[in-house]
């Protein structure tokens, strides 16, 4: 190799070549289908999403996530520090900042856009599509070269990236979705997106030129400062009483400020908008219900710190020494994880419960939901409607909990093949649940189909379920784990919230509507056991490798 | 009366994909003792100390601390043992006091007095948080706390490491008083040998995942001889000699590290044409180089 350029892609290809290899075997397979099998002229037709998902969108979503994370360098690096993501290996080279940002960026963007004229050209796309072929590819390279400069930039705070880079993404592809609503020709959509190239090449340049003397901004003084204002609340100093309390203190300290503090963050902007859209009833009932969902919505992302156990600011996956050597049974560590789950959730919802009917008084928009209460009053009875009001809250509130500790079990396995395995099967089936779900609910036939074969879906849910946690609970009793005891008294816990829980969807669902054994099925769906179960199991795997 | 060990581990086994760590290991620590651990890097020290703390489970072979086994009873084990290595990963986020309030927590011999004590000898700053301490000064923290409840076993794995002078004769002090005033057990890892020479009762050298030399320190220094032979004509090989670990030299004079009495080394040497001209009791560092380093002829002997 006798340049730089050369030994960067060689690099790329050398780390990336079995993905490669697997990504230009996916090629030759379309090549082959709309060569030897289809007819010519052949499409999907628009009632087949099945098949343009599994042949053409899943793929594709997966190969761009996958491009998008090898070549910002997210796949081996912590998205949250504060530090760049620039392999700092990388800095030493002799060679200057502008050629370490722009040779990454090229290939990557590069790749992006053969990518896509790839899958324009041989994949077999629904007849009713006018697929274009420049603007997406062109789209696609600066999605990734915005993704690099943003993923390159060292910033202030632990988590800003995250905040920044969902926020700016968010922007553009919105602004792209506006264009495409009003039907923007190519040529406009090319002369929209070409500027962002260079402008991205030079934030990314700037990014690695700052990376690379450790040119570092802090504000973790200024929110110390800040933090002092808690100094004033009474802190117990004295000892912890049990080894218990103080892991619940070291993982409140770790991840349960959090949620609170993101919601704490979202909400008074969310709630602004209460005030100036006071005179328009909808969208103050789009803002509340916007509220309600961002607790959930942000657990989602800080379950990705919860059940992280590894070494601070590491990017392995593995649990610290300091935690692993701790005197006590995975099941109490995992358990301390759980309670400070819980106490997060209620901190964040007792912020929201506090803060909206406030922003709702002083706004003068209370009579809406006193209005909306009255209606359903009206219409299912004042024992009805609290319950139902009841258990929408407490719906929301398990549901921002089950958010933070469903995947509890995959991030403490401390395996990355699982951790990586599992955010890609999930991104995977969002791609293939969005298509499928769009088109089941434009198409009467067959939301009626679903709606029949709903039991039987449940039914096979279920037995998965109780598959999966009966094979936990034996593992459980008999890697001594959880005493048989513990088992019999966890599993009658559970049983009586399902039981409850029936109890409450029998009184309030009409058996017209859905049957008692398919509520049944949801009670049972709908109470967490097998994955949360597997976290004791995922911890004592990592623990003792 | 003999001591049951505090730590016993039986042929273990423990491979990483093709690699082999550690190669039926047998190992006896008994209580009272710094047992050395001496080894290459990458020569399974590590993960021999992971296997004894439970944070690797043992496939091939047994693993036995204080008589149990530590990853089926992990609290056990656990909260009798102090650790410190190399890597020292305490959490960066939390002041020195925090540090100390947590572990407190988890050891019910926690000596609130002694705590206090190293502390002010290290100069540690209760305030200060422990991102924002030096490497020595991490070192003295972790120290602290893997002493501080006066654990039964205390495993050090490589603690000096990159550390400097001042902050590894605090480790060794620690060392020397765990053991000397209070009969407790210390299994240390390292490769600086001088510093294990200075404290180690008995020394396990680890060679590729296998044990090559363990017997206590006295009796590897008493066994052992360096010797410096004189031929009447230049050699091309080393003479035969049984016992000889290694040899150093060419033409005709040669230096054997070698087992065996004086007497015997000698009367091996004349029966081949040499004579001893000088003789020494090996350093332990030697004797490493011996065992583990690679032949400096072609002719060892061992």
């Amino acid at each position: 190799m006798r340049s730089p350029a050369a030994a960067i892609a060689w690099e790329f290809y050398h780390r990336q070549r079995w993905g490669l290899a697997a990504l230009a075997l996916y090629f030759v397979i379309l090549a082959a289908i709309r060569i030897f099998i289809s007819e010519p002229g052949q499409h999907f037709t628009e009632d087949n999403p099945w098949g343009v998902a599994f042949v053409t969108a899943l793929p594709t979503s997966a190969s761009i996530a996958y491009f998008l994370a090898v070549f910002s360098f997210g796949l081996s690096g912590d998205v949250a520090a504060r530090e760049s993501m620039f392999p700092a290996r990388m800095f030493t080279l002799p060679v200057t900042s502008a050629q370490l940002a722009l040779w990454p960026m090229l290939y990557g963007t590069a790749a992006m856009a053969v990518l896509w004229l790839a899958i324009r050209l041989l994949a077999i796309w629904p007849a009713a599509f006018n697929v274009p072929v420049a603007w997406p590819a062109l789209f696609g390279a600066v999605l990734l070269a915005w993704i690099q400069a943003l993923t390159w930039m060292p910033y202030a705070l632990r988590g800003l990236r995250v905040l920044v880079a969902i926020l700016w993404l968010t922007m553009i592809a919105f602004g792209y979705s506006l264009a495409i609503h009003f039907k923007a020709p190519e040529h406009v959509m090319l002369a929209l997106l070409a500027p962002h190239l260079p402008l991205a090449y030079l934030i990314a340049r700037r990014a690695v030129a700052r990376a690379r003397c450790s040119d570092l901004p802090d504000w973790r003084d200024t929110l110390t400062r800040l933090g002092r204002i808690a100094d004033l609340l009474p802190v117990r100093r004295g000892h912890f009483p049990s080894p218990a309390s103080a892991q619940v203190w070291f993982e409140w300290r770790r991840h349960g400020r959090s949620l609170p503090l993101l919601v704490g963050i979202l909400l008074p902007f969310q709630l602004a908008l209460v005030f100036l859209f006071n005179h328009v009833p909808h969208l103050v009932m789009e803002v509340l219900i916007a509220v309600l969902l961002t607790a959930p919505f942000m657990a989602m992302f800080v379950a990705a710190t919860v059940r992280k156990s590894s070494r601070d600011g590491s990017d392995s996956y593995e649990l610290s020494t300091f935690v692993a050597t701790r005197p006590m049974s995975s099941v109490a560590l995992v358990s301390a994880k759980i309670q400070v789950t819980i106490w997060s959730t209620l901190a964040a919802w007792a912020l929201v419960l506090s803060a909206t009917p406030l922003a709702l008084y002083l706004s003068d928009c209370w009579g809406l939901v006193t209005d909306l209460a009255r209606q359903l009053v009206d219409v299912v009875g004042t024992a009805r409607a609290i319950t139902i009001g009841m258990l929408g809250l407490v719906a929301l509130v398990t549901t921002t909990w089950k958010q933070l500790v469903q995947s509890l079990y995959v991030g403490l396995s401390g395996r990355a093949w699982l951790v990586k395995g599992s955010a890609f099967l999930a991104l995977a089936l969002l791609f293939v649940v969005v298509p499928v779900g769009k088109w089941v609910v434009g198409t009467s036939e067959a939301l009626v189909a679903l709606w029949d074969a709903l039991p039987w879906i449940l039914t096979v849910l279920v037995c998965v379920k109780m598959v999966a946690a009966t094979w936990i609970v034996i593992r459980l009793r008999d890697t001594r784990l959880l005493s048989g005891r513990t088992l019999i008294a966890g599993a009658t816990c559970w049983a009586t919230v399902v039981v409850a829980l029936l109890g409450l969807l029998v009184w309030l669902v009409p058996t017209t509507l859905l049957k008692g054994h398919v509520l049944a099925l949801v009670a049972i769906l709908a109470v967490p056991l097998a994955r949360l179960s597997a976290a004791p199991l995922a911890l004592s795997w990592n623990r003792h490798r | 009366m003999v001591n049951e060990p505090v730590l016993r581990i039986t042929d273990l086994t423990r491979r990483f994909g093709v690699t082999t760590a550690l190669d039926a290991v047998n190992l006896a620590v008994q209580p009272g003792t710094v047992h050395g651990l001496v080894g290459e890097n990458g020569a399974g020290k590590t993960t021999l100390i992971r296997h004894v703390l439970g944070l690797l489970k043992a496939r091939i072979g047994t693993v036995r601390v204080f008589g149990r086994d530590p990853v089926e009873e992990p609290v056990a084990v656990l909260s009798r043992i102090g650790y410190l290595s190399e890597e020292n990963d305490l959490p960066g986020w939390m002041r020195v006091d925090e540090l100390i309030r947590y572990t407190r927590a988890f050891h019910q011999g926690w000596d609130d007095a002694y705590a206090e004590e190293l502390r002010q000898a290290f100069a540690l700053d209760p305030a200060a948080k422990i991102k924002g301490l030096s490497k020595g000064q991490k070192a003295r923290a972790g120290l602290l706390v893997a002493l501080a409840h006066r654990p039964d076993l205390l495993v050090l794995d490589e603690p000096s490491s990159g550390l400097d002078p001042i902050v590894r004769r605090d480790i060794l002090g620690a060392i020397i008083r765990t053991v000397a005033q209070e009969g407790r057990t210390v299994l240390f890892s390292s490769h600086l040998l001088e510093e294990v020479e200075q404290v180690a009762d008995h020394v396990t050298m680890i060679h590729h995942g296998k044990v090559v030399l363990s017997a206590p320190l006295d009796d590897i220094k008493g066994s052992h001889r360096c010797v410096t032979m004189r031929f009447a004509h230049g050699r091309d090989q080393p003479a035969a000699i049984d016992g000889v670990v290694r040899w150093d030299g060419a033409g005709a004079e040669w230096t054997a590290l070698a087992r065996g009495t004086s007497d015997e080394l000698a009367n091996a040497a004349s029966s081949c044409g040499g004579t001893i001209v000088s003789e020494h009791v090996p350093s332990l560092d030697e004797v490493f180089v011996a065992y583990v380093g690679r032949p400096a002829t072609s002719g060892r002997d061992a």
